[in-house]
């Protein structure tokens, strides 16, 4: 008899003829959150089982992190020849539960000697027996004793949610503009779901922003790879560039024509790193540079797609999940981004895109921008 | 690298490091204990303990308790000090104190008291006759610190003890003199106050020891109980490498350290005038007797000090914004604000503290790196 988790996965299911190159892709991912646990991990009869580890809080804590799993039974596995055992087992499990109960029981090995209504009565029985206080709910119990009959005998009460969404790799690639704030570390976490690897840009304008500002998005993108595994955070130097605008630009294009800077050098970055795609933060009407005509004036210099997943999102949507995924907190540490002196007191919420190209021919725009790239420092962030 | 920060924490002296490191490898054992090795670590506390006391200007009849840091003592002289009362009364307080002391209010309150803050002038010393008509029969306690550790204003501690004794003569006082002891003179035995509490790190010595001085027959009760070490105001072992540490760097603090700060904390002022045309110094004017050898609070308007300080610290010079302990929250400083600053000034404020290791060069140097940040950042504010 040993305890282990039974790692249930979603939509994988869907999958047809590729279902297998998931699957691979998923058990890597489960390999690499239970690194360090001397735990094994395999794929079994259409499950993934973890075993061997000593701390079972912690080795569910990292698999129900791991996108692609759907969710996590801790599980006890024993032989199931033995129906004696396997009843003072369940008998046990059942030990610190309350309220209404039924037992399910699937049989694949069909040669076992009781099928599976047999198994739920005896089970249900023995339960009872022991705890007179229980009651049983065939249709809306409080819990469900499962007993899965294979090679071994698997009986679990627990099922514990898991992450969902794809395994990260099986999506690609995509680049991540990265701040400080409560929004971007989301997007990331939204997009790496569905399997999507990240890397991330992150402007930094010293000495405007401090280097505690920039711990704290390396914090934030070392809190995502706890997801996603290890993010590369492509430090760019902005400084420069924001002066520029400053001195040459109408005060209310100076928020726009800086995004357009960001965009221009997320999609150099992400080029280097072989990413597919942009991701950022932006929510629909959030604030000046984030209305419909903003984000088409930011869209229209870049070429790769980009994703914004909480555009419809209401700010405290967001902040629900950022506190759920736990980059909050750290969001919430009051160093200042992109540098609030430079946002301009009545920023244009409908500019004219001719406007904006207009008032960067005042700017060295190729040189700024080569100057940027050149100074680019790349942290390799793991959880 | 140049730290102008001494107000925040003193880099150790070479004597405290000798003396902390002679105590952790040989004057190790517990002074409570009855053999031979023990007896002597415990007259070297008795040395240390007079050592302190003689520093301060206490008699042979005051007690000196040590504790583990300047916030514990402070904690221990209100608070252990209201403890022992038996009728509610009223407890001044300084309104520019350290959170060591304005934090207590909440339990000040639940102990039956009244908290009363006592206003600041513009230079950040007690407005005496604001706390002239604070004071009554009903007035328990006064908390003023003998220098502002943003201001660097030192307080008429005779001046209010001479208030107190003719209008509320049962009021104990207690004097914060982290940011003072040594640096200013003090004399405890004519100063008129009951407690006077001081902190290691700050001259020099290590961190984790501070001490609680009170004048003989001052009821206090401990906060914290155990084995009843220091007159059973502060139970447990007590810490001998901080002790010794601190004793040590009260015995090597330089006789004419005080002086040399004050000519170049002049040096500095001027030289700041000099290279930055907005800089506004707060606090005492440079010859008024309320002005502290070791602390320089200017403001270098537009420049945020946030800004100007990473700036400084990438031309290694290292000085705080506002007070150190609070700089992380980026509040805009209430003390500053109680001292007449207009919210933007108060947000261009840096603290330069000295201390005795302080040289002309570094004064220099920073005065340099100042001016030419200054005029590096000052175009670039919001317009």
């Amino acid at each position: 008899m040993r305890s282990l988790l039974l790692v249930r996965y979603g939509e994988i299911f869907l999958k047809g003829l590729n279902r297998p190159y998931f699957l691979r892709a998923l058990v890597r991912k489960v390999q690499q959150s239970v690194e360090g646990l001397h735990a094994q991990v395999w794929l079994h009869d259409g499950r993934i089982l973890v075993a061997g580890f000593a701390d079972m809080d912690e080795a569910m804590a990292r698999v129900t992190r791991v996108f692609g799993v759907h969710s996590v039974c801790p599980a006890v596995e024993m032989d199931k020849a033995d129906f004696d055992a396997l009843a003072a087992e369940a008998v046990r499990l059942m030990a610190d539960i309350s309220g209404s109960f039924r037992v399910v029981a699937r049989r694949s090995d069909k040669t076992y000697p009781m099928d599976s209504p047999e198994i739920c009565r005896e089970l249900g029985h023995r339960v009872l027996a022991a705890y007179p206080a229980l009651k049983v709910d065939l249709h809306h119990p409080e819990h469900v004793l499962n007993v899965e009959i294979r090679d071994k005998a698997y009986l679990y009460v627990r099922v514990i949610p898991a992450a969902g969404g794809m395994p990260v790799g099986t999506g690609g690639r995509a680049a991540l503009l990265l701040s400080g704030g409560i929004d971007s570390p989301v997007a990331g976490w939204m997009i790496a779901k569905r399997g999507v690897e990240l890397s991330a840009v992150h402007f930094h304008s010293y000495p405007y922003t401090s280097e505690r500002a920039r711990d704290k998005v390396l914090e934030l993108a070392r809190l995502l790879s706890g997801y996603c595994g290890s993010i590369c955070v492509h430090v760019v130097p902005f400084t420069h560039i924001q002066t520029e605008i400053h001195e040459k630009c109408p005060e209310e294009y100076t928020t726009l024509i800086m995004r357009r800077f960001m965009m221009r050098i997320a999609e150099q970055c992400a080029r280097r790193d072989g990413a597919q795609a942009l991701i950022t933060g932006e929510s629909l009407g959030q604030v000046a540079s984030q209305t419909m005509e903003a984000l088409n004036a930011t869209n229209a210099v870049v070429t790769l797609p980009v994703f914004r997943p909480l555009i419809g999102f209401d700010k405290s949507e967001i902040i629900e999940v950022a506190e759920r995924i736990g980059t909050y907190e750290t969001s919430c540490l009051p160093y200042e981004d992109c540098c609030t002196v430079f946002t301009p007191k009545h920023p244009a919420t409908r500019p004219k895109i001719e406007k904006l190209v207009e008032s960067e021919k005042h700017l060295d725009m190729e040189g700024l921008i080569a100057e940027a790239l050149a100074g680019v420092e790349v942290v390799t962030v793991t959880g | 690298m140049v730290y102008l920060d001494n107000s925040a924490t003193t880099r150790p002296c070479p004597e405290a490091v000798a003396a902390v490191t002679e105590a952790l490898e040989v004057s190790w054992h517990n002074p409570s204990a009855l053999y031979s090795p023990a007896l002597a670590v415990e007259k070297r506390l008795r040395q240390a303990r007079a050592l302190c006391l003689k520093a301060a200007g206490a008699g042979e009849d005051a007690r000196l308790i040590f504790t583990g840091s300047g916030t514990e003592a402070d904690n221990l002289a209100i608070l252990g000090h209201l403890r022992t009362l038996h009728r509610p009364g009223e407890v001044l307080v300084f309104a520019a104190e350290h959170p060591a002391v304005s934090a207590c209010r909440p339990e000040i309150e639940r102990l039956g008291h009244r908290f009363r803050p006592i206003p600041s002038l513009r230079d950040g010393t007690v407005n005496l006759t604001a706390l002239e008509g604070l004071l009554g029969a009903d007035t328990a306690l006064i908390c003023v610190m003998q220098v502002g550790n943003e201001s660097g204003a030192i307080q008429p501690i005779q001046d209010i003890a001479r208030l107190r004794d003719r209008l509320a003569p049962g009021a104990a006082l207690h004097v914060d003199g982290v940011q003072g002891f040594l640096r200013v003179p003090f004399d405890f035995r004519h100063s008129g106050a009951q407690t006077y509490a001081f902190s290691g790190h700050k001259l020099r010595g290590p961190k984790g020891i501070g001490g609680l001085i009170a004048a003989k027959g001052h009821r206090l009760q401990a906060l914290t109980l155990g084995g009843g070490q220091e007159e059973g105001l502060r139970s447990g072992t007590e810490n001998v490498p901080g002790i010794l540490g601190l004793a040590a760097a009260v015995a090597a603090y330089p006789a004419d350290a005080n002086a040399r700060m004050a000519a170049l904390k002049r040096r500095l002022w001027e030289g700041l005038q000099a290279a930055v045309p907005t800089a506004r110094l707060n606090g005492p004017a440079l010859d008024s007797p309320a002005c502290a050898p070791h602390i320089l609070s200017a403001s270098l308007p537009p420049v945020r000090s946030q800004t100007m300080l990473t700036a400084l610290e990438g031309e290694g010079v290292i000085v705080s914004a506002g007070s150190a302990c609070a700089s992380h929250k980026q509040k805009v400083s209430e003390t500053l604000l109680s001292m007449g600053l207009t919210r933007e000034l108060a947000d261009a404020t840096l603290r330069f503290s000295l201390c005795p290791d302080t040289t002309a060069d570094d004064i220099d140097r920073a005065v340099a790196a100042a001016g030419k940040q200054w005029k590096a950042l000052s175009p670039y504010v919001r317009r």
